[in-house]
């Protein structure tokens, strides 16, 4: 079977952040592969190491990004996509799901598999806009999946426990994650993957239609956080300083 | 005149607090750009929550029936929320950020062909659209954002209004839905449930949050007993969710629930990002770690020093005598 990873290059979240006259600044250089998509590249090499398949990745992203499809490829998918933007663009996810609708419209293949989210904007829309646009059934927030035949299951965290679903095929999963430790690259795979196909599509190329419309939302500016006031430390014999602050959080805070 | 809709999601019969905050928010946005505030109930048995509803001030509470409506499935309740939309037209639908919400939004965007905006902190709207603001980058960054068009989708966080109870009048309209088996290539299998007694964390008034320092069985019941003396809600860092310890409905953050209780008290919890990501919006936190450098300690109401397994008793303890005076 089939898999479809489609992932993302990333600002690495923990590294520092200026915002500068309300445009943020990030260090150019500290650039991931989307956690979540990470995951679903895991998932998908777990589930075809075990019964066969191939893995294809699938990023949109500028020539820069490249390096992170490659990263896919070293942890052992098959084949990629680069679908080549100039990184001016100013799309939004319905605009990223439309190219990749467009991309995968002729495809043939069992499952696609996305992050839930991206770990700079959590947004969390481009994977079940996806699926509408391609029309496949899909599920969410999975933490586990298990090919089961022709089908997979999917495990998904929901609002009270987790629900077990039966997925057809073909199919989009967006995975968390809480699914796997996805693996680090070995020396050997990192040789290997600059072997491995990889198809390099303009966006221009791809006819995928898109106009000002189909960036439905903007960006006008960003902020810092508002810091919370600091609070104060309380430090020495534990019996003493439990009961003060018990007490301070009765008398003070009117909360228990 | 146009209308501004909230979902409103409900879990074992009972309305979800968080979606009480989006309606009360379209309510005050409906008075102040003179439009209508609607609620939207889809469910198996929606009458209850309808009659609950109408000390909550929407001026029309729309309903649609179906027994699917019993568990959480996206194949259907897109199609009900479309059906909905398309016959109401409205210049937004809000929902609570909840599991259930966030599965169907970019989908039912998809369909509408609208403009979504998800997790948002607070929003408002524009002459051609929505504009608020929604946290980025693991919530260190706020962005100022803005959607057009009509309707425009959106999700809010929970704890980003308050509830506000409204008397009215309100007029309930039940909505035809159809929904045969053959349309579902999803087919929920069953549902894993925790106990389904305990209260519901992105709720609850006081929330208990274990860390990589509760280490043991000791540990844990240490943060039970926490728990009950504060009738709180536990959850649980992704290192214990992952490791086993806590089920993975608990764990709070970027990837888990987010929290805004009263009280939250992070016990053996270092406030890594991620884990701050979900629960920096509380009103007054508590931090227990024996590390006096934990970054939890820079964002603490009252931060204590000390081994959890020896402060913890003693604050319990005196916590009791406070529950009983």
């Amino acid at each position: 079977m089939k898999f479809y990873v489609c992932i993302k290059q990333v600002p690495d979240v923990n590294a520092p952040l200026q915002i500068k006259d309300g445009q943020l600044v990030q260090d150019a250089d500290r650039n991931i592969l989307n956690a979540y998509d990470a995951s679903s590249i895991e998932e998908a090499l777990v589930i075809t190491e075990a019964h066969g398949g191939e893995v294809e990745a699938v990023l949109i992203g500028p020539e820069k990004a490249k390096e992170t499809l490659r990263k896919a490829l070293a942890m052992g998918a098959d084949s990629g996509t680069h679908i080549v933007t100039s990184g001016d663009e100013n799309y939004d996810s319905f605009a990223y799901a439309k190219i990749l609708a467009t991309f995968f419209k002729d495809k043939e293949y069992g499952y696609i598999l996305c992050g839930k989210q991206s770990q700079d904007t959590d947004s969390g829309l481009t994977g079940s806009m996806l699926a509408e646009m391609l029309n496949l059934p899909y599920s969410t927030n999975a933490v586990g999946l298990e090919l089961q035949g022709d089908h997979i299951v999917v495990k998904r965290q929901g609002d009270t426990g987790q629900e077990m679903i039966e997925l057809a095929s073909p199919g989009l999963v967006t995975c968390s994650n809480d699914m796997n430790d996805p693996r680090i690259p070995s020396l050997k795979g990192i040789m290997q993957s600059k072997r491995k196909p990889v198809d390099t599509i303009a966006l221009s190329d791809l006819n995928a239609g898109i106009s000002e419309a189909d960036t439905k939302t903007n960006i006008l500016s960003f902020e810092e956080k508002p810091e919370r006031e600091p609070g104060k430390k309380y430090e020495g014999e534990p019996e003493e300083i439990a009961r003060q602050v018990a007490q301070l959080l009765d008398t003070e805070e009117n909360v228990i | 005149m146009s209308t501004l809709l909230t979902y409103i999601s409900i879990n074992d019969g009972k309305i979800k607090r968080s979606s009480l905050e989006v309606l009360s928010r379209c309510n005050e946005l409906a008075e102040k750009h003179g439009l209508k505030s609607a609620a939207l109930i889809i469910d198996q048995d929606p009458a209850p929550a309808a009659e609950t509803l109408k000390t909550y001030g929407p001026s029309v509470i729309y309903t649609i029936k179906n027994p699917i409506f019993k568990n959480h499935l996206n194949t259907p309740l897109l199609k009900a929320l479309s059906t909905a939309v398309k016959q109401i037209d409205p210049r937004v639908v809000a929902f609570a950020s909840t599991e259930g919400s966030k599965d169907i939004l970019g989908a039912l965007a998809a369909n509408l062909s609208a403009a979504a905006l998800a997790d948002m902190s607070e929003f408002d709207l524009t002459d051609d659209g929505v504009k608020g603001k929604r946290p980025i980058m693991a919530s260190k960054i706020i962005s100022a954002v803005e959607a057009k068009g009509t309707p425009v989708v959106l999700t809010v966080r929970s704890g980003s209004y308050d509830v506000v109870e409204k008397q009215t009048d309100s007029s309930v309209e039940s909505i035809d839905f159809a929904f045969s088996e053959d349309e579902l290539k999803v087919t929920l299998k069953e549902i894993i449930s925790a106990s389904s007694d305990r209260i519901d964390l992105s709720e609850a008034e006081v929330v208990i949050a274990a860390g990589r320092g509760v280490k043991d069985e000791e540990g844990r019941k240490l943060i039970s007993e926490l728990a009950s003396v504060l009738n709180a809600g536990i959850g649980a860092s992704r290192a214990l969710t992952e490791g086993g310890a806590y089920d993975p409905s608990l764990q709070i953050g970027q990837t888990g629930k987010v929290v805004s209780p009263q009280l939250y008290i992070g016990v053996g919890i270092s406030g890594a990002i991620q884990h701050v990501a979900g629960m920096a919006n509380s009103k007054v936190i508590v931090a227990i770690n024996k590390d006096p450098d934990a970054p939890i300690f820079d964002i603490a109401d009252y931060g204590l020093v000390g081994d959890l397994y020896k402060v913890l008793p003693p604050f319990i303890e005196e916590l009791k005598k406070i529950k009983q005076n």
